[in-house]
């Protein structure tokens, strides 16, 4: 019971009184408390996004205890793969890949849970399978931090486009993932080949690479590079921008005119051992109360509920709004498949090169004229076409390569003959322009 | 008592969010002037302390070896944005930014607490598959007393009460318990670097109020001598190093040069079985870069503080008697393991010793030469950012206090008697005293 006291000479025996009987509160003992269950969800969630979601899902539900294992999706097959009592519950995570693959496999189920009010879709993006396997519980959106001090300075107008990155005037001020080593790229690296044009793209990429850093780690270093003021322009998926502007960092990020977004999904193993908590934490994802969370400051992703723009800032970005007029029109079905081989093509054409092509783009527009416009065609060349992107065998010995040795020897090859023709054309605009 | 007026300054300046300090990132701001070689490490070390670690084998096997028996999967999850855990309100709710320290009476072969023989040093809630994890603690609160400040206010503190469920490696009876929220892990590197002459100095000083403070003596496992205690609660590790290595295998199960044994106690087999992520799975490079990120953190500059009630504040804290152990002023020592640590003034307001805090803080489980009584004397920089930073408000070692006035309230031992003047303090001169604490 608890004693009162104002801790006044005469009543001071009364405090250390009250003190004593916390000796008794404070006995430790093993206690019989209500068994809670297991749900085994795997994820490549960071902590922030995770401990938020175990916090508030098993408030809601005390009756369940999330077990999270955690693997990067490049990892996570075996473990889902895995039957019996070391089993998953639930897949959560962004990779679409991933998903195609279990389903194919058989290893979903039918997510036999309400979900009213989720269109599925974004403009050209299906973010939900169609077959009803695996449902977007969140999803980001491509474009460009800024930090606005920065450009003032050095008297740079902002992006608002692709295109507008490839302009000289932005050289050595950009921070670009690398789509060879960093997860979130291979799509910003397909938005604009889907936008322009295979050749137009992989042209204004070749502008692009050589007006860059690049950077070859995750999305906060990016910004990093911004808050810092060691660059102005960093390209981006939106949540690590918008995470680090909404905890203070001077930064805007700019959506393009043409934009593409990234969804998270949510699966129910077809061998889920707990099939009721596995539902209770899916429904709980797709709530309301569950999409608010992904709007926290540390996550800032996008909701897939409609209705939940209606209770966030007026400048929190919606892409179902831009959707229906007329954005989002990059087509992720079209771009899947392709992704690996476009983030090869990129790492061996472009950021293998990225010094040389920073001084011969600078030389070719030094040197102007037809020499000029001729070796600017020999460094926008790319060695592939787009169908040859989308050869199954192409697609499979990069999707492979880290499980199967056949594949990373195809793979490799591939690299090394793109390295090679690469280097062999940029050595030609080199003697071309020495010409001059 | 002394009765000086100090100016605190900004201790640094100059980072991106120096424009707002109050960000939930204040803490995770690297020191200003880092070349370009030392950001890079900089932020590995920050990856690897944001990192969620993986079972053992995986593709991934710079971040694998995940327990067999954990806590948590990364080093955030206990210190979110770098601040402090709390403690779980209700007895439903799981320990999710918290642990309970285990042992039984005794020492171990360095004067340390003697480990439970089932359950080792701490309770390890969760195991990798295969492996039970070691049981359930639920805490329960209970108001105990109600103490009445000057003007009437009335301030009702609780403790928690711990319960074992679901034991999986036997009974756990006669078990000694400490409830202990992740700390803050801003200002380490110079607090590691505050020499040991130093540390053993304020020790001998005589100090007003009957306040003692001395040093506790630890185990370092790098030097393999005794060597005098810096950090965790009870001053139970001796150097960054090696509460960063501590953490990694006692919280997250991850085995390091300091600490190369996985963390299975004789009767846990499968976990004795269990497959590693190398040996160790924390590479010393790894642990360097950890270590680098941890001492580079910039300390948050000080908000308000020419406001004048800030300062009338500043002069009540040391008139009481708080500043006798929470000391504004340390100086780092020449020998500083990162050279541009060395040779410092900083205001910690600490004094890195142990002191008696009476009764009603014990946890009745002693640790090196701290008694159950006795606790480090909580560094105070950044605690005006709490709740910018930890999203919370939960203070003391099992996050007991909700707000500072209950933590100032539970002073007890050596603190009584600047505890009492506080709670005599008018209203006004109170709350002067908040905003000077607010304003670290």
């Amino acid at each position: 019971m608890p004693v009162t006291s104002d801790l006044s000479s005469s009543s001071r025996r009364a405090f250390v009184k009250g003190l004593s009987l916390l000796a008794l509160a404070g006995a430790a003992g093993a206690g019989r408390a209500a068994q809670r269950r297991d749900v085994v969800v795997v994820t490549s969630y960071p902590d922030e996004v995770v401990s938020r979601f175990e916090a508030a899902f098993e408030k809601a539900h005390p009756e369940w205890r999330l077990r999270i294992v955690w693997h990067m999706p490049h990892d996570a097959l075996p473990t889902l793969r895995r039957p019996g009592p070391e089993g998953v519950d639930v897949y959560w995570t962004p990779s679409p890949r991933n998903y195609a693959i279990l389903k194919g496999e058989g290893l979903l189920r039918k997510l036999d849970v309400d979900r009213s009010g989720l269109p599925g879709r974004i403009g050209n993006t299906l973010i939900d399978d169609a077959d009803g396997y695996y449902a977007a519980t969140e999803t980001a959106g491509y474009g460009f931090a800024i930090n606005p001090d920065y450009l003032k300075a050095h008297g740079l107008p902002e992006p608002t486009d692709w295109t507008d990155l490839a302009d000289a005037r932005y050289g050595g001020h950009i921070a670009l993932p690398n789509p060879g080593r960093v997860g979130f790229a291979p799509v910003m690296a397909d938005i604009p080949l889907q936008a322009y044009g295979w050749e137009k793209g992989w042209a204004m990429w070749s502008a692009i690479t050589a007006n860059s850093m690049l950077v070859d780690r995750g999305g906060t270093f990016v910004s990093d590079e911004l808050s810092s003021g060691r660059r102005g322009i960093g390209v981006s998926i939106d949540f690590f921008v918008a995470a680090a502007i909404a905890k203070g960092a001077p930064l805007r990020f700019i959506y393009p005119k043409n934009g593409g977004v990234n969804p998270g999904q949510v699966a129910i193993m077809a061998g889920a051992r707990n099939l009721d908590g596995a539902r209770a934490f899916v429904t709980f994802l797709l709530s309301d109360a569950g999409q608010k969370i992904v709007t926290h400051p540390d996550i800032r992703k996008l909701p897939v509920r409609p209705s939940v723009y209606a209770g966030l800032d007026a400048g929190y970005h919606n892409p179902f709004a831009v959707a229906a007029a007329g954005g989002y029109g990059y087509d992720s079905d079209r771009g899947i498949g392709r992704l690996p081989v476009i983030a090869a093509l990129f790492d061996s054409v472009l950021a293998q090169h990225r010094e040389t092509l920073a001084e011969l783009w600078a030389k070719a527009r030094r040197v102007g004229g037809e020499r000029g416009e001729q070796a600017k065609r020999l460094l926008s060349a790319v060695p592939i076409s787009e169908a040859d992107a989308d050869k199954t065998e192409w697609q499979q010995a990069f999707a492979n390569r880290r499980d199967d040795a056949k594949a990373e020897a195809a793979a490799v090859a591939l690299e090394q003959q793109w390295v090679a023709e690469s280097g062999a054309r940029l050595a030609r605009a080199g003697k071309l322009l020495e010409q001059s | 008592m002394k009765k000086t007026m100090i100016l605190i300054f900004a201790l640094m300046a100059g980072n991106a969010l120096a424009q707002n300090a109050a960000s939930p990132e204040a803490f995770a701001q690297p020191m200003p002037g880092l070349s370009d070689t030392e950001r890079e490490q900089f932020f590995r070390g920050r990856t690897l302390v944001r990192q969620s670690w993986v079972v053992a084998p995986s593709k991934d096997d710079q971040v694998d070896g995940l327990g067999p028996l954990y806590n948590r999967l990364a080093c955030i999850s206990c210190h979110p944005h770098n601040g402090r855990g709390r403690p779980p309100e209700a007895a439903t709710e799981r320990m999710l930014s918290m642990l309970v320290r285990l042992s039984v009476p005794g020492h171990d072969d360095h004067g340390g607490p003697k480990p439970h023989p089932a359950y080792g040093g701490q309770l390890n809630e969760e195991g990798i598959p295969g492996v039970p994890g070691e049981g359930r603690a639920t805490l329960r609160w209970h108001e105990v007393v109600t103490v009445r400040l000057a003007g009437g206010e009335k301030v009702s503190l609780r403790k928690p009460q711990i319960k074992f469920a679901e034991l999986a490696y036997g009974p756990i009876d006669g078990v000694l318990t400490s409830p202990r929220v992740g700390e803050q892990m801003v200002g380490m590197g110079y607090l590691d670097a505050v020499s040991e002459a130093t540390l053993e100095g304020m020790a001998k000083e005589t100090k007003p109020d009957g306040v003692k403070g001395r040093v506790n003596r630890v185990w370092n496992p790098e030097t393999k001598r005794m060597e005098a205690g810096r950090f965790g609660y009870k001053c139970n590790m001796p150097t960054l190093r090696a509460q960063s290595a501590g953490a990694f295998n006692g919280d997250i199960g991850i085995t390091s040069p300091l600490f190369p044994d996985e963390n299975c106690t004789s009767v846990q087999k499968a976990c004795q079985k269990a497959p590693n992520g190398g040996s160790p799975e924390l590479s010393a490079a790894q642990l360097d870069e950890v270590e680098f990120y941890l001492a580079h953190l910039d300390v948050p500059p000080r908000r308000n503080a020419a406001d004048p009630v800030v300062k009338r504040g500043e002069v009540r804290f040391a008139e009481i008697g708080c500043a006798a152990c929470h000391r504004q002023e340390l100086k780092t020592g020449d020998g500083a393991h990162f050279p541009r640590l060395a040779g410092q003034t900083i205001r910690p307001y600490t004094d890195l010793l142990v002191h008696d805090m009476g009764k009603g803080l014990s946890d009745r489980r002693p640790d090196g030469l701290a008694s159950g009584s006795e606790w480090r004397t909580s560094p105070l920089w950044g605690l005006g950012l709490t709740a910018a930073v930890s999203e919370s408000g939960f203070y003391l070692h099992d996050g007991r206090a909700r707000s500072l006035v209950e933590a100032i309230v539970w002073h007890g031992g050596e603190a009584t008697k600047a505890r009492d003047r506080f709670v005599r303090l008018g209203k006004d001169e109170r709350e002067a005293l908040l905003a000077f604490l607010n304003s670290l």
